[in-house]
C-alpha cells in the first residue's frame, strides 16, 4: 500500500508539470491582460499602464515568463494578485474557511438527503414514492444552479424572509461569539441547500440501485430464510454493502469541497474560492487564476488517488499493489 | 457493538440537524424583527420627514470592493464609494465641478505658488489632529520610488518631486510648511490646472508609522483598519462582502445623525428584491431596472447628471505608439458626410428609452452637460433623428445603390458595409442595443454587420487598431479637470478614433496655456466651446448618450442629496423611524 501510494505521488509530478504548461499557455492566450479592459481615464494613464506591464514582466518572452512563474511556484511563492495587490497565498487563505464551511455543510446535506431518499427508494422500488423521489432527483440534476440560486433567494429570502440573501456573516456581531457562529450557519444554509440538493441526485440513485441489486443476492435470501426481520436486513446487511461504493465518492468530493461552487457563491455574494476564481478570470488576474487552477488540478489527482486507495481498503478483493 | 455505532451515527445526525434548526429559527426572529422595522416606515409618506436620533442604514454595492481603502491606492469605483463615507477630500467640487474649499482653502496669484490653509481642529479617527504634515506625508509617499499606485502624476508637477523620486533629495522642495495649518506649494511651472491635478488627500502619519512605502498597499491601515477624517469610522471589514461604519462623534462638520452605515455587497440579481423588501436602503441602480425601482412604493429613485458618455467611434487611422503619432489614414469613414448621415439616422431618444429606461440624455459633445465648460446645445449641431435627411446627405456624398440590392454602395460603386463591433460581457442587453444601432443604419440603406467581442479582447483590439475594428462602441468618463487632451489629442494612445485635427490640438493646448488664458475662466471656456464645436461638426465619433447616476433610496432615508459630484456629506443623512 505504501509503495503504491508513493508511486502514485511520484507519478503526479510529471503530470502536474504538463498541466502547468497547459494552464500557463491557456492563461496567456486569453485576450487582454490585467491592465487593459475597461479603463477609467481619470484614474490612470498610458505611461503608468505600460510601466505596470513592464514590472509584471508581461513584455518578456513567453518562456522567460513561464520559467519565472514555475520556479517561484515550486518555492511556494504564488505571486501577488494584480487586482487585490496582496499575496495570492494570503488571499486564498482568507477565502478558504468560507468555502470549506460551505462545502462541508452542503456535503452533509447531500449525505442526509441521499441516505434518506436512497434507502427508502431502494427498499420500495417502483412504487409511487420511489418514482417521486426519482423525479425530484432528476429535476434537481436538470435545473442549473444559477436558476435554483435565484429562485431560492426569491422564495426563501425575499418572500419568506427565512434566510439572508448575501454574505457569509452579519457584520454587526462580535467575532467569535455564539451569535456570530449561528449567523454564519444561517448565512451558509441557503447556498448549501442549493448546492447540496442539486448534488444529491447521483448519490441517491447510486444507493437505490445498489440496494435493489443487493436485495436479490444470495446472502439476503439466506438472511430472510433464517427469519431475520426486514428492517435489520436492509439497515444492516444491505446498507453496509451498498455504502462501500459510495465511500469512493469521497475522493472526488475533496475537489468539490475546495474548489467551491463558482456560480452559487457568486449569486449569494458568498466570498469564497469559487467567487475568487470567477473574478480572477474576468479581471485577468493571472497569479490568482493560475494558482487556483493548479490547486484544483492537484486536488483532482489527489482525490483520484484517495478514491483508489479507498477502493483497496473497503474491498479487499481489489489489490492496489 | 454494532448497535452502539449506529446509535452514535444517529445522534450525530440529530445534533447536526438541530443545529440547523436552531440557526433557522434564530434567523426567522431576526428577519421578522427587521421586517417590522421597515413596515413602520412605509406609512411615513407625505409631509416633511422627521429625523430620528441615530439609526442604521444599509448601503449596498453591486460589486465587491477590492479592499484598498485608502485614496492613495484605491483602484475601482466601488472602493471609492466606501472611501467617500469615511475619508474627506481637502477640497470639494460644486455642481459645475469647479473646486471649492473644504478642509483646506487656497490662494494663488500666478497659478504657480499656492498657499493652502487648513481648518483647525479637524480630527482623524484615531484622535490625532489633521495638520499639513499629514498632507506632506501623503505627497511624499506618492512620490516615493517604491510607490506602485497610479497617482505619481498627481505630485509630479510639484517642484522637486522628480528629484525626490530619483533619490536626489530627502524631501520635496516645492512643499514648504509654514505652520501646522498652512503650507505653500510651488509647482514647477504655472499651469491653469495645477490645483486640479494636485493630490488633495492626506495620510495619517501615526497609522502608517514604521511601514515601508513598498508594503503600505497591503498593510492594515489600508486593508483592515483604515482611518480617515470623514463623518463615519470604519469599525470592521469583512473582506469581499461587508463593511461596518460607525458615526464619528468628533466630525469637523458636526456629529452625524446616523449611528451606523452597513455597507453590503449584493449581487445585481438581488438588488430589486432587496430594495423592495427594505433589506437595503441605498444602492446604485442600473438604468435597465430603474423603472422597476421607480414603481416601488417604499423606494425613491434619485438621479443626478452623470459624467460618462457612450459613443460610436470610427477608426480614421492607425496609431504608432512608439512615435506617438497617427501614421496611416484609413479611408473607409474618412468622409465627414457619411458620419453625419449615420448620426442623423439614429433615433437616440428611442434608443435610450429602450435600453437605458430613459435614464440618459442625448448628448452632442464629448463633455457632460453638467460640466462648466460644456457648450450649449444652441452652439452645436444637434443631429436630430431624420432618416430622410440622412438619405439626402448620403445621396449627395455619392453613397447610392447602384446594383439594386437595396443597400448603398460607396462612391466608387463598391459594396459598402458598416462593420460594427460591440463588447460582450455576458450582459444580454448589449447585443440587442448594438443590433438596434445597426438597424438604424440599415434603414437609411447602409448595410451593417455586428460583431460582439469579449470585452478584454475588444479593448485590446481597439487600442491596437486591429484591422477588424472599424466602427466601434465605447464609453468614456469625465472628471473634474476640464482638459480632455488625454483622449483627444492626436499624439495620444487613447484617442481611439485616431482623429487628427490641427485646430483641435491647438485649441486644447491654448486652453492650458497660462499665457493665453491666465486665470480667466470665461476665456478658457470659450476655447473649449470652440473645440467642442469642431468635434461636433467633424464627428470622429457619434455621441449617443450621457447616462444619469441613479440611486434607489428607501423612503425612510432622508437628508441625502445627490449631484454631479456625488452625495452630500454623510453626516447629514438620517432615517425616519
Amino acid at each position: 500500500m505504501l509503495k503504491y501510494t508513493l508511486r502514485r505521488i511520484l507519478g503526479m509530478i510529471p503530470m502536474l508539470l504538463l498541466i502547468s504548461i497547459v494552464v500557463f499557455s491557456l492563461a496567456l492566450s486569453m485576450p487582454g491582460d490585467p491592465f487593459g479592459g475597461e479603463i477609467d481615464p481619470n484614474n490612470t494613464d498610458p505611461q503608468y499602464i505600460e510601466e505596470m506591464r513592464e514590472k509584471a514582466g508581461l513584455n518578456d518572452p513567453v518562456h522567460v515568463q513561464y520559467g519565472r512563474w514555475i520556479s517561484n511556484f515550486m518555492q511556494g511563492d504564488f505571486g501577488e494578485s494584480t487586482r487585490y495587490k496582496m499575496p495570492v497565498a494570503e488571499l486564498i487563505g482568507e477565502r478558504m474557511p468560507n468555502t470549506l464551511f460551505l462545502g462541508i455543510t452542503s456535503l452533509v446535506i447531500t449525505y442526509i438527503l441521499a441516505f434518506v431518499m436512497g434507502m427508502y427508494a431502494g427498499r420500495k422500488p417502483y412504487t409511487t414514492a420511489d418514482n417521486l423521489i426519482g423525479g425530484v432527483n432528476y429535476l434537481g440534476l436538470a435545473v442549473p444552479s444559477y436558476i435554483a440560486g435565484v429562485f431560492a433567494i426569491y422564495f426563501f429570502s425575499f418572500k419568506l424572509g427565512w434566510f439572508p440573501f448575501s454574505g457569509s456573516v452579519d457584520i454587526t456581531l462580535q467575532n467569535g461569539s455564539f451569535e456570530y457562529y449561528l449567523s454564519r450557519l444561517h448565512h451558509v444554509f441557503l447556498p448549501a441547500i442549493v448546492l447540496g440538493a442539486l448534488g444529491t441526485a447521483s448519490y441517491t440513485q447510486f444507493l437505490r440501485n445498489d440496494i435493489i441489486e443487493s436485495s436479490r443476492k444470495d446472502y439476503v435470501r439466506t438472511a430472510r430464510a433464517k427469519g431475520t426481520p426486514e428492517t435489520k436486513i436492509y439497515n444492516k446487511h444491505i446498507l453496509r454493502n451498498s455504502i462501500i461504493p459510495l465511500i469512493t465518492f469521497l475522493g472526488f468530493d475533496i475537489v468539490t469541497l475546495i474548489s467551491g461552487a463558482i456560480i452559487t457563491e457568486a449569486i449569494f455574494t458568498y466570498p469564497g474560492i469559487g467567487q475568487l476564481f470567477l473574478d480572477s478570470i474576468n479581471n485577468r488576474d493571472y497569479p490568482v487564476m493560475m494558482t487556483l487552477t493548479m490547486m484544483f488540478s492537484f486536488l483532482v489527482l489527489f482525490g483520484n488517488m484517495i478514491a483508489d486507495l479507498l477502493y483497496g481498503i473497503v474491498d479487499p478483493r481489489i489489490r492496489v499493489d | 457493538m454494532q448497535k452502539k455505532k449506529s446509535f452514535y451515527w444517529l445522534a450525530a445526525m440529530l445534533l447536526i440537524m438541530s443545529l440547523f434548526m436552531a440557526a433557522c429559527s434564530n434567523g426567522e426572529d431576526e428577519a421578522g424583527a427587521a421586517e417590522d422595522d421597515k413596515k413602520e416606515t412605509e406609512g411615513n409618506e407625505g409631509g416633511e420627514k422627521a429625523a430620528q436620533e441615530g439609526g442604521t442604514i444599509v448601503y449596498a454595492l453591486d460589486a465587491a470592493p477590492e479592499g484598498l481603502f485608502h485614496w492613495n491606492w484605491y483602484g475601482i469605483q466601488t472602493d471609492a464609494e466606501v472611501l467617500g463615507l469615511f475619508d474627506d477630500n481637502l477640497i470639494t467640487f460644486d455642481e459645475e465641478l469647479k473646486p471649492q474649499p473644504n478642509i483646506a482653502s487656497w490662494e494663488t496669484e500666478d497659478n504657480k505658488v499656492f498657499t493652502f490653509k487648513f481648518q483647525e481642529g479637524v480630527k482623524w479617527h484615531n484622535g490625532d489632529e489633521l495638520t499639513v504634515h499629514d498632507w506632506v506625508f501623503s505627497l511624499e509617499t506618492l512620490a516615493h520610488p517604491d510607490y506602485e499606485g497610479p497617482r505619481y502624476t498627481n505630485v509630479q508637477t510639484v517642484e522637486g518631486a522628480e528629484a525626490f523620486r530619483n533619490g536626489e533629495a530627502d524631501s520635496i522642495s516645492g512643499l514648504e510648511v509654514i505652520n501646522d495649518y498652512e503650507i505653500k506649494i510651488t509647482f514647477d511651472k504655472a499651469r491653469v490646472n495645477n490645483l486640479l491635478n494636485l493630490w488633495t488627500y492626506p495620510m495619517n502619519r501615526k497609522a502608517f508609522e514604521g511601514i515601508e512605502v513598498a508594503d503600505m498597499e497591503g498593510s492594515d491601515p489600508v486593508r483592515r483598519t483604515p482611518i480617515g477624517t470623514g463623518p463615519f469610522k470604519v469599525n470592521k471589514v469583512v473582506s469581499g462582502e461587508s463593511v461596518e461604519l460607525v458615526a464619528n462623534e468628533d466630525y469637523w462638520q458636526g456629529k452625524p445623525k446616523l449611528d451606523k452605515i452597513i455597507i453590503k455587497v449584493v449581487d445585481s440579481t438581488a438588488v430589486t428584491g432587496a430594495l423592495q423588501n427594505g433589506d437595503i436602503d441605498v444602492v446604485s441602480v442600473h438604468p435597465t431596472i430603474g423603472k422597476d425601482v421607480e414603481a416601488m412604493e417604499n423606494v425613491d429613485l434619485v438621479t443626478a447628471p452623470g459624467l460618462s458618455y457612450y459613443y460610436v467611434g470610427f477608426k480614421l487611422g492607425k496609431f504608432d505608439n512608439e512615435k506617438k503619432e497617427v501614421v496611416e489614414q484609413k479611408e473607409k469613414y474618412a468622409d465627414k458626410k457619411l458620419r453625419q448621415a449615420m448620426m442623423h439616422s439614429i433615433n437616440r431618444e428611442e434608443w435610450i428609452e429602450a435600453f437605458f429606461g430613459g435614464y440618459g440624455d442625448v448628448v452632442n459633445r464629448p463633455v457632460p452637460t453638467a460640466h462648466w465648460i460644456a457648450a450649449d446645445n444652441d452652439d452645436l449641431n444637434t443631429y436630430p433623428y431624420d432618416p430622410e435627411k440622412a438619405k439626402e446627405i448620403l445621396d449627395e456624398a455619392g453613397y447610392v445603390d447602384t446594383n439594386d440590392d437595396g443597400f448603398r454602395e460607396d462612391p466608387n460603386g463598391d459594396e459598402f458595409v458598416v462593420n460594427f463591433s460591440h463588447y460582450a460581457t455576458g450582459n444580454p442587453t448589449f447585443e440587442s442595443r448594438a443590433k438596434a444601432l445597426t438597424q438604424y443604419w440599415e434603414e437609411v440603406g447602409l448595410k451593417s454587420t455586428l460583431e460582439m467581442i469579449e470585452v478584454n479582447q475588444y479593448y485590446d483590439m481597439v487600442e491596437k487598431d486591429n484591422e477588424n475594428m472599424e466602427a466601434f462602441f465605447g464609453g468614456w468618463g469625465y472628471g473634474a479637470d476640464p482638459d480632455p487632451s488625454g483622449l483627444w489629442k492626436s499624439d495620444q494612445l487613447w484617442n481611439y478614433p485616431r482623429w487628427v485635427n490641427e485646430e483641435s490640438d491647438q485649441l486644447l493646448e491654448d486652453a492650458l496655456d497660462v499665457e493665453i488664458v491666465g486665470t480667466d475662466e470665461a476665456k478658457r471656456k470659450e476655447l473649449y466651446v470652440k473645440w467642442q464645436q469642431i468635434v461636433n461638426e467633424e464627428l470622429p465619433m457619434l455621441f449617443i448618450t450621457e447616462l444619469q447616476e441613479i440611486y434607489g433610496m428607501n423612503k425612510r432615508v432622508g437628508g441625502l442629496t445627490l449631484d454631479v459630484s456625488g452625495f452630500n456629506s454623510a453626516h447629514e443623512w438620517f432615517v425616519t423611524e
